[in-house]
């Protein structure tokens, strides 16, 4: 009996090995699925404690400060660089070819529709959503969420609700300073360092200028706005295992923050444009 | 500490705000306030020019296109120019606007422009409704954009496509064989013609000297006929005429009796010729009696041998003279005693 229970158990070993892969996958569709599901709940119960104004109140303009205020520095350091880069590769592109003003054309076009909403929210996934994770993770860790609840607070109305509510609202802010940041740097590089005068670079601006593009660059940062916190209080509020969970939570915060970011570019772009 | 949040938070808000809409104005060209005169066009076709393109005037930029839209019928399209400062442009019916690419980069513009100037485009004639307002219409045209001459470029390189097509279908080998024989033969007949042009360049040639001479000579003929005209005039002028009818009159009297004498010898000649047929009769019936053998010369001359035998005659008849006249006493003896 004893060669028989050998090949059984050598087969399914085998088995094992086979179907690892194919285990693998179906966990991350269920765990996919899984947080689809649990970020949904999430959502709902968040617009469920929308009416709870007295509680998420309070707590807004405080986080308008650290998640919208206090990014402008990152936003502006990093359009300015963009800016300054756009200028200078569109004159190397361009030069020769078209006429100076589409230098203008370029950076104004680029940094409005794509670089200042997408970059900046790329920026604030970092600053913001790592932050807003790990606060919240550590909150989670500490039990601190647990003590909310048994003081009757709704953690989502508490903690949530405010933190979403600031991104969607103070992300477009960061991401207009930004693009105007992008623009006149990109300007004053193109006078300083490339053969394009003032009123050509403005005249590209405002040649392919259309109001829409504004419209379209604020709902851009609105959404991402959105995802950042919300993806930023999912994972942070989903944390398990001490502070090493707080980091994984971190991570995936910031990773799947970033992900959507880019999966909403595009899906933004080939909805609105 | 709240109060402090609460004013950074609202100054960026605002300052954002701010941005958007002064920095949006301003990207849209708005002209802040400054006076700027309104002007109507009336267009057929606007081409791609869209509101914000510039407006010009002699090659300077004097405003912007505020508005585009089409007139309730759907056959006219109303441009808004929004021109800087007082803008009077004298006579709006001798003005003209064309619409037209700025480059060849997309970006389009609108011209004033007098219609005189550039008289070949088809101005849309502004309706005397519109010229009795208080706003300046001007009847405009827009120039073809790039596209639609790529479009007719585009079918004019189809209709090229279809004749190659079938002039490869046409030109196959039999038809260059045909071709080359075509030719050949053309050079045949070229050569052929430029020897006949030759040739009858060199009939020309001596048929112009010809002519030229017999110009010439008709010339030198109208020459003479002048001056024999001049001399005819003066002998009429001179009364030669008169003496020259006088010796004309004589004259045709001479011939008068010429002409009786010669009468008269045509009679004597009437005889002569009926005695020279009698002749002519006489020797005719001599040559046939020849003919016939009649007579002495008759056989002599059917007879071979009587004419040998005359010869032979003749020759010691000859001989015999001879002799007679080398010794004459052999045969003649005179003696007087």
């Amino acid at each position: 009996m004893a060669p028989i229970q050998h090949d059984v158990e050598d087969s399914e070993l085998e088995l094992r090995g086979f179907s690892a892969p194919v285990r693998s996958v179906g966990h991350w569709v269920i765990a996919g699925v899984g947080s689809v599901g649990k970020g949904g709940h999430l959502a709902a119960r968040a617009v469920g404690t929308l009416r709870q104004v007295d509680i998420w109140g309070p707590r807004l303009v405080p986080l308008f400060v650290t998640i919208g205020v206090a990014s402008i520095p990152i936003g502006l350091f990093i359009l300015t660089f963009t800016g300054m880069v756009l200028a200078i590769q569109a004159s190397y592109t361009l030069t020769g070819t078209v006429p100076n003003y589409f230098v203008g054309a370029l950076v104004g076009k680029t940094v409005i529709l794509e670089l200042g909403p997408a970059l900046t929210a790329l920026a604030l996934a970092g600053r913001v959503g790592a932050s807003i994770a790990s606060e919240l993770g550590t909150m989670r860790v500490t039990e601190q969420i647990d003590a909310l609840e048994s003081l009757a607070y709704d953690p989502v109305a508490y903690l949530v609700v405010p933190r979403v509510l600031a991104g969607m609202f103070m992300f477009p802010v960061v991401t207009v300073f930004s693009v105007v940041v992008g623009i006149v740097a990109g300007w004053l590089t193109s006078l300083a360092m490339l053969d394009v005068t003032t009123p050509e670079f403005v005249k590209g601006i405002r040649f392919f200028f259309d109001t829409y593009d504004v419209q379209f660059a604020l709902i851009k940062a609105w959404s991402f706005g959105l995802v950042v916190t919300g993806v930023g209080c999912f994972y942070g509020l989903q944390t398990s295992g001490g502070a090493e969970g707080v980091g994984h939570a971190t991570t995936r915060a910031v990773v799947v923050g970033s992900m959507i970011i880019l999966v909403l570019d595009a899906f933004w772009a080939a909805v609105l444009l | 500490m709240t109060q402090g949040r609460e004013l950074v938070v609202g100054s960026t808000i605002i300052v954002a705000i701010l941005v958007i809409a002064v920095g949006t104005l301003w990207l849209q060209g708005t002209n802040w306030g400054r006076k700027a005169t309104y002007v109507e066009v009336l267009v057929l076709d606007v081409g791609q020019l869209t509101t914000g393109n510039p407006v010009r005037l002699r090659g300077v930029s004097i405003g912007s296109v505020a508005s585009i839209t089409v007139d309730p019928g759907g056959d006219v399209v109303r441009l808004g120019l929004e021109v800087e400062g007082a803008f009077d442009l004298g006579d709006p019916v001798s003005a003209g606007v064309i619409i037209a690419p700025q480059s060849l980069f997309g970006d389009w513009q609108a011209e004033i422009v007098r219609r005189a100037r550039f008289p070949q485009f088809d101005y849309f004639d502004v309706p005397a409704v519109d010229q009795n307002r208080d706003t300046l219409v001007i009847g405009g045209y827009a120039i073809p954009d790039i596209s639609r001459l790529t479009a007719a470029a585009d079918e004019i390189s189809q209709n090229l496509s279809v004749l190659t097509d079938r002039f490869d279908r046409a030109f196959n080998e039999q038809t260059v064989d045909q071709l080359l024989t075509v030719i050949a033969n053309l050079e045949v007949v070229s050569s052929e013609i430029r020897n006949l042009i030759t040739q009858q360049a060199s009939t020309f040639e001596d048929v112009s000297a010809d002519v030229a001479r017999a110009a010439d000579e008709i010339s030198q003929a109208s020459a003479q006929a002048n001056t024999t005209f001049r001399e005819v005039d003066a002998m009429l002028d001179r009364g030669d005429v008169d003496s020259i009818l006088v010796s004309v009159r004589s004259t045709a009297a001479n011939i008068d009796r010429v002409t009786a004498q010669v009468n008269r010898s045509i009679g004597g000649l009437d005889q002569t010729v009926a005695r020279a047929d009698s002749a002519f009769g006489s020797v005719q019936r001599l040559t046939s009696r020849v003919e016939s053998g009649q007579g002495a010369l008759g056989r002599l001359l059917l007879d071979s041998t009587l004419a040998v035998r005359a010869e032979n005659a003749m020759a010691q008849l000859d001989s015999l003279l001879t002799d007679i006249k080398a010794n004459p006493r052999r045969y003649v003896r005179l003696s007087i005693f």
